[in-house]
C-alpha cells in the first residue's frame, strides 16, 4: 500500500510544483526567461510593479536580424529602462494578420500593408521631424495613397534591373539591351556561342522571383504610362480600366507572350521550375548564367559567394516588353518601419526609432545591407555597382514596387508564372484573363464594402 | 524459409532494405562535413572531407543549444501531462460503459481526425488571453491536449485487454479503485505508455506549426524553429545547412536508440489489442 | 456479478479519471473548434467585421478549379500512399519477424526516418533529387546512368510519385511497428500446427498470419488514411506546392487561403477536410465491424 501511495503522491507532487511554478506570472526558471506578462505587451494594465517598457519589434527581413540585435543592445546600453524583443518572423506578413486578430500587436513593424493601414493600425509619422533628412521621393513612396498620409519612415532605396556578366557580354561583343529584340537577340548569342552558359537563369522553385517578373515587367508598362502615383492609386484601387490586365495586346499577354519566347528558343535554363535562388546566386557567381533579373539585395550573397564578382558584374534596367515603351528598373523604398497605433508605448517606439536613424548608425545599415540610404546627410560606401544604379536611372524609367492585394500575392502570382511556364495556359491571352481574374478575386477579399 | 537460396535472399532484401533507409542520411552526414565551395557536390563523390568545423559554426550562429534546452522542457513537461492525464481518461473509459464514457471515446476518435489548422485563430485569441504566449507552460499544455485523442485511444485499448481481476484484487485488499489503478494496473501500462512516450515525444519535439505562432521570442525557441531559421539566413550554404540539420536531428535520434529497445519490447508485448 | 463488480468499481474518484483530460481537451481543442465552425459560416478576412453568410464558402469551394483539383492531388496522394504504406510495413515486419544478428539494428534502421522532422526531410530529398546539383543526379553523371538525371520535380506526371514515394520511405517505419507488434501476437502454436499440415509459406500467410493480424492492419489503415489526406510539410518542403499548384494538397490550400485573408474561407475548406477524412475511415471501420461480427 505504502508504494503505490507514495508513487502518486510523488507524482501529484511533480504536477502541482508545475504548476506553482508555471503560475509565477508566466516567467520560467528555464532557460532564455520567456516573458509573458511584463507590461508593454499590449496586455490589460495588470502589471505596474515594473518602471521597465518592453518593446516588440517584429521584423520580416532575415539578412537584418543579426545586425539589428546588435544595434539593440547599443541601444539598451543608451536607455536603461527600455528593453527591445526582435521578433523574426519569415512570413511575418502572415503572421502579422493572426496577431492584430487577436490583439496581440507589436509596437514595431517592418509589416505594413494597405489592409491595415485603412484600418488604422499604424501610427500617422507623416509630421515627424525626421523627414527633412530623408530625400523627398522616398517620403512620397512611403505615403498612403488612399488618405495621403505617411505612416512608414523608410531608410533605403532599393533597385532591381537586370545584373549581367560583364565579362561575358564584351567577349561576345554584346550591349545592353532598350529594345525586347535587343534582348532577345543578346540571349540568342549568349545561348549559341556560349553552349555551357545558361542566358538568362530563372529560378523558378522560389516563386517570388517570378512574381517579380510580372511586378517589374508586365506592371512596369502600366507603370510607366500611369506615373508613380497615378499608378499606385490604381492598383490600389483596382482601377481595372486603367490596369487592363486582360486588355487584348496588354501588358498581361505580352508578358505572358515573351516568357513563352524564351522558353521555346531555349533562351532560359531547363530545369527552371525546380531551380532555387540559391541555385540562381551559386550559377551566377560561378560565371555560368549571362543575366538574371534581381535587385539589389542579391549583392552581399553573390560577393560572399566569390569577391572577384564585383570585377564584372553589371546592373542594366529592364528591357521594355511591350514595342513602343520605354525601360524600367525598379527604385523604391527598403526597409521601412512603423509604429503600431494599438501600441502602449509609442514615445519608447519613437526613441528607438530615432536611435536608428541616427546617422552613423544609417552608414553602417546602408554598408552593411549594400543598398543606397534615404538619408541625405549618410553618405555610405554601398557598393560596387554604384555607378551602373544610377546609369541605369538615367537610361529608364523609375517604378516602385506593386500593392498586390493580400488575397493575391507577389508569391500566389509567381506560381501562375510556374504554370504559364509548365504549359498550362493554351494562349498567352488566357493567362491574362485568368490572372485579371485571380487579382479581382484577391483584392475583393480584403476590400469589401 | 530454410533453404539456402531463401536465405541468401533475405539477407539480401535486408542490405537493401537497409540501404535505402540509410542513403539520405548518409548524403546529409556527407554534406555537413564538407568544406564550403560553389557546387555542392563536387569533388569526390563518396567520400567526404570531414570538416567537423561545420559543426561547431553552426552550433554557435544557430544557438541550437538554447533551442534543444526549451525543447527538452516542452516536450518533457507535454510527455508526463499526456501519460497521467490520459492513463487515467483510458482506464476511465475502458472501465465505464456508461454513455459519458462511451461519448467521451467517440469524441476523441473522431477529434483525431480533425486537421488543427480550423483552430488557429480562436486559439491564438486563448493564448493571449491566457497570457500563455512565449511561455512553456501554455505551450506544453496545449500540446499534450492536441496528443490526448491518439494517446487516449492506444491507452483505452490496451487497458480493456486487461482484465479487471487486477484491480479487483487490490480493492479486495481494501484499496480505493482509484488508488488501484496508479498501484496495480500502471504498472501493466508499461508497453503502451512507452510507445506513447516515443511516438508523441518525437511529433512534440519535431513540432512546428503551432511553436511558430506562439514561440515567438528568439530565446524560446525550439529545435524545428531554430533550423528553419537557420535555413532562411544560410541558405546559400549547404553544408552548414546540413551541419545544423544533423545537430537537429541528433537528440530525437539518440533518445529514439536508447530507448528503441523498450519500445519495440513494449509494442511486441500486445500494444495492439483491438 | 458483473454488477457487483462494477459497483464496487464505480464510485465518483473513479468515474472523474476522465475528466482532466476532457477538460484541458476542451480549453485547448473543443472550444477553438467550436469557434473555428463559427468563423466559417462568415466572410471573414481577419481583420474587418465578419458578416454572416452561411453555407457560402462551401457553395465556391465546389466551383473553385484549383480547389478541385487539390481535392483529386490530395485524394490520389492518400490512396498511392496508404497501400503502399502497409505493403511495404508488412513486407518489412514479415522480414524482420525472426530472429537474426543484427536484427534490431535493421529494425531501427528502418524506423529512423520517422524520427526526423518533416522539415529537414524535405531539404535532404531535396539534396538528393535536384537535377543537375543534385546527389542523384551527379551519380548519374558520374557513372552514365541517365534514368538518374530526370527532373524528377519539375514535371507535374513524375512529381506526386516522388512525393509519395518519400512519404512511404519516411513512414514505412511505423506501420512496420504495428505489423510487428501483430505479428508476434500470433500464438505459435497456430503457425506450428499449420505448418505440420503441411501448409505451405503462402498459404500459412494468407490463411492465417493476415486474418489474425485484423488489429494491426485497422490500425494502420486508419492512420495512413488520416495521415496522408492531411499531408502537408512533406509537399511545402519538396514542391511547395509546385511547379504552379500541381501538388497542392488541401492542407496546403488551406494554410495560403488563411494567410491570404480569405479566413472563413479557409476554416470551412479545413472543415471539409475533415469530412472527407471521415468518409473512408468511417467506412473502413463500419465494414471491419460487420467483420468481426460474422467471424
Amino acid at each position: 500500500m505504502a508504494r503505490g501511495k507514495k508513487w502518486f503522491a510523488l507524482a501529484l507532487s511533480a504536477v502541482v510544483i508545475a504548476t506553482l511554478a508555471a503560475c509565477g506570472g508566466g516567467n520560467n526558471a528555464s532557460s532564455g526567461g520567456g516573458q509573458g506578462t511584463q507590461p508593454g505587451t499590449g496586455a490589460s494594465g495588470t502589471s505596474g510593479k515594473k518602471e521597465e517598457v518592453k518593446l516588440k519589434f517584429l521584423t520580416g527581413k532575415v539578412e537584418t536580424v543579426d545586425w539589428m540585435n546588435d544595434l539593440i543592445k547599443k541601444f539598451e546600453a543608451a536607455n536603461p529602462g527600455i528593453k527591445v524583443e526582435q521578433e523574426y518572423q519569415k512570413d511575418a506578413s502572415n503572421v502579422i494578420k493572426v496577431k492584430f486578430a487577436s490583439g496581440d500587436v507589436p509596437d514595431i513593424t517592418t509589416v505594413v500593408t494597405q489592409d491595415f493601414i485603412d484600418q488604422g493600425k499604424y501610427v500617422d509619422l507623416t509630421n515627424d521631424p525626421v523627414w527633412s533628412r530623408i530625400e523627398p521621393s522616398i517620403k512620397e513612396l512611403s505615403t498612403d495613397i488612399k488618405t495621403g498620409k505617411t505612416y512608414k519612415i523608410a531608410t533605403n532605396m532599393t533597385m532591381a534591373g537586370i545584373f549581367y556578366n560583364k565579362k561575358l557580354f564584351n567577349e561576345l561583343g554584346l550591349k545592353e539591351a532598350t529594345t525586347w529584340d535587343e534582348f532577345h537577340a543578346n540571349l540568342m548569342a549568349i545561348k549559341e556561342k556560349k553552349p555551357g552558359v545558361v542566358p538568362m537563369f530563372l529560378a523558378g522553385k522560389d516563386s517570388w522571383t517570378l512574381g517579380h517578373l510580372i511586378e517589374f515587367m508586365a506592371h512596369g508598362v502600366i507603370k510607366q504610362q500611369l506615373g508613380i502615383k497615378d499608378a499606385r492609386a490604381a492598383f490600389i484601387n483596382n482601377d481595372t480600366a486603367k490596369l487592363a490586365f486582360d486588355a487584348p495586346g496588354g501588358s498581361m499577354e505580352t508578358f505572358a507572350k515573351r516568357m513563352l519566347q524564351l522558353e521555346d528558343d531555349g533562351l532560359v535554363n531547363k530545369d527552371l521550375l525546380t531551380a532555387t535562388y540559391d541555385n540562381q546566386k551559386q550559377e551566377f557567381a560561378a560565371g555560368r548564367v549571362g543575366v538574371i533579373s534581381q535587385g539589389m539585395w542579391v549583392l552581399a550573397d553573390l560577393l560572399k559567394l566569390d569577391p572577384a564578382v564585383k570585377d564584372w558584374i553589371g546592373f542594366s534596367p529592364f528591357p521594355p516588353i511591350v514595342d513602343g515603351t520605354k525601360p524600367v528598373v525598379l527604385s523604391a523604398e527598403d526597409s521601412a518601419y512603423a509604429i503600431t497605433a494599438d501600441s502602449k508605448h509609442p514615445e519608447e517606439a519613437k526613441k528607438f526609432l530615432q536611435f536608428l536613424f541616427q546617422a552613423d548608425n544609417q552608414k553602417a545599415y546602408s554598408e552593411f545591407l549594400k543598398t543606397p540610404s534615404a538619408f541625405k546627410d549618410v553618405s555610405a560606401d554601398w557598393g560596387v555597382l554604384k555607378e551602373d544604379a544610377s546609369k541605369a536611372l538615367g537610361k529608364a524609367v523609375p517604378i516602385a514596387f506593386t500593392d498586390t492585394p493580400s488575397g493575391f500575392s507577389g508569391d500566389d502570382a509567381g506560381r501562375m508564372v510556374q504554370e504559364l511556364f509548365a504549359g498550362k495556359y493554351k494562349a498567352p491571352a488566357d493567362f491574362a484573363k485568368a490572372y485579371a481574374e485571380t487579382w479581382t478575386k484577391g483584392w475583393s477579399a480584403a476590400n469589401k464594402k | 524459409m530454410r533453404t539456402p537460396i531463401a536465405s541468401v535472399s533475405k539477407g539480401i532484401a535486408v542490405m537493401v532494405v537497409s540501404l535505402v533507409s540509410l542513403l539520405p542520411f548518409y548524403s546529409l552526414f556527407y554534406l555537413s562535413v564538407r568544406s564550403p565551395s560553389a557546387r555542392s557536390f563536387e569533388g569526390q563523390l563518396l567520400v567526404p572531407d570531414f570538416r567537423f568545423a561545420n559543426f561547431v559554426e553552426a552550433w554557435n550562429v544557430s544557438r541550437i543549444g538554447q533551442a534543444i534546452g526549451n525543447s527538452l522542457v516542452i516536450t518533457a513537461g507535454a510527455v508526463l501531462v499526456l501519460i497521467l492525464f490520459a492513463s487515467a481518461a483510458g482506464f476511465a473509459i475502458a472501465r465505464n460503459r456508461d454513455w459519458f464514457h462511451r461519448l467521451a471515446f467517440r469524441l476523441f476518435l473522431v477529434c483525431m481526425m480533425i486537421p488543427a489548422i480550423i483552430i488557429t485563430v480562436p486559439l491564438y485569441t486563448l493564448m493571449k488571453s491566457i497570457n500563455g504566449i512565449n511561455t512553456h507552460w501554455a505551450m506544453i499544455l496545449l500540446l499534450a491536449a492536441h496528443a490526448l485523442p491518439f494517446s487516449v485511444f492506444l491507452y483505452t485499448n490496451f487497458i480493456r485487454a486487461i482484465p479487471r481481476e487486477m484491480e479487483e484484487a487490490a480493492v479486495i485488499d481494501g484499496c480505493t479503485p482509484f488508488a488501484a489503478f496508479w498501484r496495480v494496473t500502471f504498472h501493466l501500462l508499461k508497453p503502451v505508455t512507452a510507445s506513447v512516450i516515443i511516438l508523441n515525444g518525437l511529433s512534440i519535439w519535431n513540432n512546428y506549426a503551432q511553436s511558430v505562432f506562439f514561440l515567438q521570442d528568439q530565446s524560446m525557441r525550439t529545435v524545428p524553429l531554430a533550423v528553419s531559421m537557420f535555413f532562411q539566413k544560410y541558405g546559400a550554404q549547404w553544408n552548414l545547412m546540413a551541419a545544423a540539420a544533423v545537430i537537429g536531428l541528433a537528440p530525437a535520434v539518440a533518445a529514439f536508440l536508447l530507448f528503441q529497445r523498450y519500445f519495440m519490447k513494449g509494442i511486441a508485448a500486445g500494444a495492439v489489442k483491438g | 456479478m458483473k454488477l457487483h463488480i462494477m459497483r464496487r468499481l464505480g464510485g465518483n474518484l473513479h468515474k472523474a479519471m476522465a475528466l482532466p483530460a476532457l477538460l484541458l481537451f476542451a480549453v485547448f481543442f473543443l472550444i477553438p473548434l467550436a469557434q473555428g465552425i463559427g468563423i466559417s459560416l462568415t466572410d471573414s478576412n481577419g481583420v474587418a467585421k465578419p458578416n454572416f453568410v452561411g453555407l457560402q464558402n462551401f457553395a465556391d469551394f465546389f466551383r473553385d478549379d484549383r480547389a478541385k483539383r487539390d481535392i483529386a492531388n490530395t485524394v490520389l496522394f492518400a490512396a498511392a500512399s496508404a497501400p503502399l504504406l502497409n505493403l511495404f510495413g508488412l513486407a518489412y515486419a514479415l522480414l524482420l519477424d525472426r530472429p537474426f544478428p543484427g536484427r534490431n539494428a535493421v529494425r531501427a534502421i528502418v524506423y529512423l526516418p520517422a524520427v526526423i522532422s518533416p522539415l529537414i526531410m524535405g531539404y535532404i530529398w531535396y539534396f538528393l533529387l535536384q537535377p543537375g546539383r543534385g546527389f542523384l543526379h551527379q551519380v548519374g553523371e558520374r557513372y552514365g546512368i541517365g534514368a538518374l538525371q530526370t527532373d524528377w520535380l519539375g514535371s507535374a506526371s513524375t512529381t506526386l510519385w516522388v512525393i509519395v514515394l518519400v512519404n512511404v520511405w519516411q513512414y514505412v517505419g511505423m506501420t512496420m511497428i504495428v505489423y510487428l507488434a501483430g505479428l508476434q501476437s500470433i500464438p505459435g502454436e497456430v503457425l506450428e500446427a499449420a505448418r505440420i499440415d503441411g501448409a505451405g509459406y503462402w498459404t500459412t500467410l494468407r490463411s492465417i498470419t493476415i486474418p489474425l493480424l485484423a488489429p494491426s492492419i485497422n490500425i494502420n489503415v486508419v492512420t495512413n488514411i488520416i495521415g496522408s489526406l492531411s499531408v502537408f510539410d512533406i509537399i511545402v518542403a519538396l514542391t511547395d506546392g509546385g511547379p504552379g499548384y500541381s501538388t497542392e494538397s488541401l492542407s496546403l490550400y488551406i494554410m495560403r487561403m488563411l494567410y491570404g485573408s480569405f479566413t472563413g474561407y479557409s476554416t470551412a475548406v479545413a472543415i471539409l477536410l475533415f469530412l472527407i477524412i471521415l468518409v473512408p475511415v468511417s467506412v473502413y471501420l463500419m465494414l471491419m465491424r460487420r467483420r468481426q461480427i460474422e467471424a
